[in-house]
């Protein structure tokens, strides 16, 4: 058997020291702490009289020291690029070992001769790994007297590289923190961002709007000023692009336009003024559409101008209309609106026009196409009797299930709200036997409303109590589920309407029963027939189930 | 909708008021099953029915069809406004066995 050396003695337990000291660094989440206290373990090992660790500052190029052990503390110590020891080592990537410091050329003595440290033999190994340079580990002095010796500089070199890993990995989960906090950033972002959207306007105002976020930060807005003088400004807008960038551009034009809509006269110079604004800043190849108006609710008359955006629509009881005039988005050329922006007057006449963001027509239906304008105009048309504020908000959700959003919907709807506008009535209920009294209590009072005579009222409640348990039956099966009661009167025609949310039902499956056969099933549909003049289930548009329609002649 | 039921002899009188619809007409249909599964002989007084539904309608000819299997009397009494109404309107006033007032059908 051979004598065991003492070199290989301290080898073996030097291994100990690189296990121990990789897994500190695996685990360490502070890495400035674990590499001093590594560099203290090491200077122990090798009997260093002293020891620095150097950083390579990617900003200024010099290394600097963050840790330094022995009579002399060095941290904070900056070396530019130069010659000197540790330069050498990072400039070469590999370790250098000096036995008598005096004798190298690189050697710098300023540091001994201000500090008064006799710098005899040195040991410095580069941080770095696969090329990627990140600073060194020097050792001064082996206690003793003795110059450090090449298998010292193996194990330096080792825990050297294992440090240098440590720190590149420190470094990325640091990123990755810093990312996460970015993405809560983001989130609250677009939460103030949505804070900042005005507050629902009470029942019977004549501008409502709804944003119905997809996800992230919104491009989208819409705005409702009311002016001191009664009229109400309004104005709905999309800026191009997401992100932040977006959704700042996004904040700065509403805010102008909420501070501009007072100001300026007519909404063709309010957009021409936004536009000039967003020029004094830069906009990064970014622009905005943007759609303003003023509604006189005394008239049901709106002034609009459009910079860019979805035509907005019209609907009065010849039907759908889009408004086509129009400028270029903001935001594109500093001259473009330097003669004002054209305007269009439109009379509501006891109608409503609809304002929207692509995020609605662009949205998916369930066959996989896209809603467009005519689907649009299908929803307008099914919720068109309820209660504006209601309105929009059964009219976005009925989206939300058509298809995934994949971009914020945004709606404003203006309404002409003069007496004698409307006369229809529209609610929407929860479809249970429980709610049939409710139901039929508010068709009795709009019935007579219309002018029913008290038999005609009695059988016509029947038949919409009896259309409304078909939907609780049939419809919904006995699950939870809305129905939409619509009553109106169209010249002496009493007409009804049945909306529901539930899968479309077999028509052919409701039939009424044969007279002759006196079954329980099948009763209330040969009611509502033998009441009704007509009764038909119509193709119900984009987000309903089921459209029942009934018709009835009110006689003189 | 309110339901009482009394003996009269050997004829149970079950008196409905309110309003007979989907929300209460289980219990009716419940009630008049019972009683028809007794063989009883029933007489159901409607006057203050103030509305009734096909799903009451329901009930009474099921009740109707199993009493007549039985061979035992069952009878609607003081049909209110509404209810002769909707049994015009679902032909079934020519079905049922009708009596003017609850004392007539006791007779």
């Amino acid at each position: 058997m051979s004598k065991i050396q003492p070199d290989q003695g301290a080898g073996s337990s030097h291994l100990d020291l690189m296990i121990e000291m990789t897994s500190e660094f695996a685990m360490s989440q502070d890495v400035e702490t674990t590499l001093r206290l590594g560099l203290t373990r090491v200077t122990e090992r090798l009997h260093a009289e002293a020891s620095s660790l150097f950083l390579l500052e990617p900003d200024t190029g010099e290394l600097v020291c963050h840790a330094s052990i022995g009579p002399t503390d060095l941290t904070g110590l900056r070396l530019a690029p130069g010659r000197g020891i540790v330069w050498r080592t990072v400039d070469l990537d590999s370790p250098q070992l000096v036995r008598d410091a005096r004798l190298d050329p690189d050697f710098a003595n300023s540091v001994d001769d201000a500090t008064g440290f006799v710098t005899r033999s040195i040991l410095c190994a580069p941080m770095s790994f696969r090329g990627q340079k990140l600073g060194a580990i020097e050792l001064f002095n082996k206690q003793g007297g003795e110059a450090f010796t090449p298998t010292d500089a193996q194990l330096l070199r080792a825990l050297s590289m294992s440090s240098a890993l440590a720190l590149i990995n420190t470094r990325l989960v640091a990123g990755m923190a810093e990312q996460e906090g970015f993405r809560r950033e983001l989130a609250l972002a677009s939460e103030i961002q949505r804070a900042m959207l005005p507050p629902p306007m009470p029942p019977g105002y004549p501008v409502h709007g709804v944003n119905l976020p997809a996800r992230g930060v919104s491009g989208d807005f819409y705005e409702i000023v009311p002016l001191a003088d009664g009229r109400i400004a309004f104005a709905i807008g999309d800026v191009s692009g997401k992100g932040v960038n977006a959704s700042l551009l996004m904040t700065k034009t509403a805010s102008l336009f909420r501070c501009l809509a007072k100001r300026e006269d007519g909404p063709g110079r309010l957009l021409a003024a936004i536009d000039a604004e967003l020029h004094e800043t830069g906009l990064a190849g970014m622009f905005v559409t943007m759609l303003a108006g003023i509604l006189d609710p005394k008239t049901g008359r709106v002034v609009l101008a459009n910079a860019g955006h979805e035509p907005p629509l019209v609907r009065r009881d010849d039907g759908f209309h889009a408004i086509e005039d129009g400028m270029p988005p903001l935001g594109i050329a500093p001259d473009l609106f330097a003669d004002g922006c054209p305007e269009s007057v439109v009379d509501l006449n006891g109608g409503a026009l609809y304002l929207f963001t692509d995020g609605l027509t662009e949205v998916r239906t369930h066959d996989g196409g896209m809603l467009g304008s005519d689907g649009a105009k299908g929803l307008f048309d099914a919720f068109a009797a309820m209660p504006a504020e209601e309105r929009i908000q059964a009219i976005v959700h009925s989206l939300d299930g058509a298809g995934s959003l994949r971009d914020d919907v945004t709606l404003v709807v203006v309404e002409d709200v003069r007496p004698g506008g409307q006369s229809t009535f529209i609610r929407r209920y929860s479809a249970r036997a429980e709610t049939l009294a409710q139901i039929r209590a508010d068709v009795t009072r709009t019935a007579r409303e219309l002018g029913c005579h008290d038999d005609l009222v009695q059988d016509v409640v029947l038949a919409v109590d009896e259309a409304c348990q078909n939907v609780i039956r049939h419809a919904y099966m006995g699950g939870d589920g809305d129905v939409v009661v619509q009553v109106e009167r169209d010249e002496d025609l009493l007409v009804i309407r049945l909306m529901d949310f539930a899968p479309p039902v077999e028509v052919a499956k409701i039939r009424p029963r044969a007279l002759d056969d006196v079954r329980p099933g099948g009763l209330g549909t040969h009611l509502m027939r033998s009441i009704m003049d007509q009764v038909d289930f119509l193709p119900p548009p984009a987000g309903i189930g089921n459209l029942l329609q009934m018709v009835k002649r009110i006689s003189p | 909708m309110i339901m009482q039921t009394s003996q009269s002899g050997a004829v149970t009188v079950v008196t409905l008021s309110g309003e007979v619809d989907l929300s209460h007409s289980p219990n009716l249909r419940k009630v008049l099953m019972d009683l028809m599964l007794d063989k009883k002989a029933v007489v159901v007084e409607l006057s203050g029915v103030s509305y009734i539904d096909s799903s009451g309608v329901a009930g009474l000819v099921e009740a109707y069809q199993m009493a007549r299997k039985n061979g035992s009397p069952f009878t609607l009494a003081a049909l209110a406004d509404p209810v002769r109404r909707v049994l015009q309107l679902a032909r079934l006033d020519r079905v049922f066995t009708i009596a003017d007032t609850l004392e007539a059908a006791l007779k």
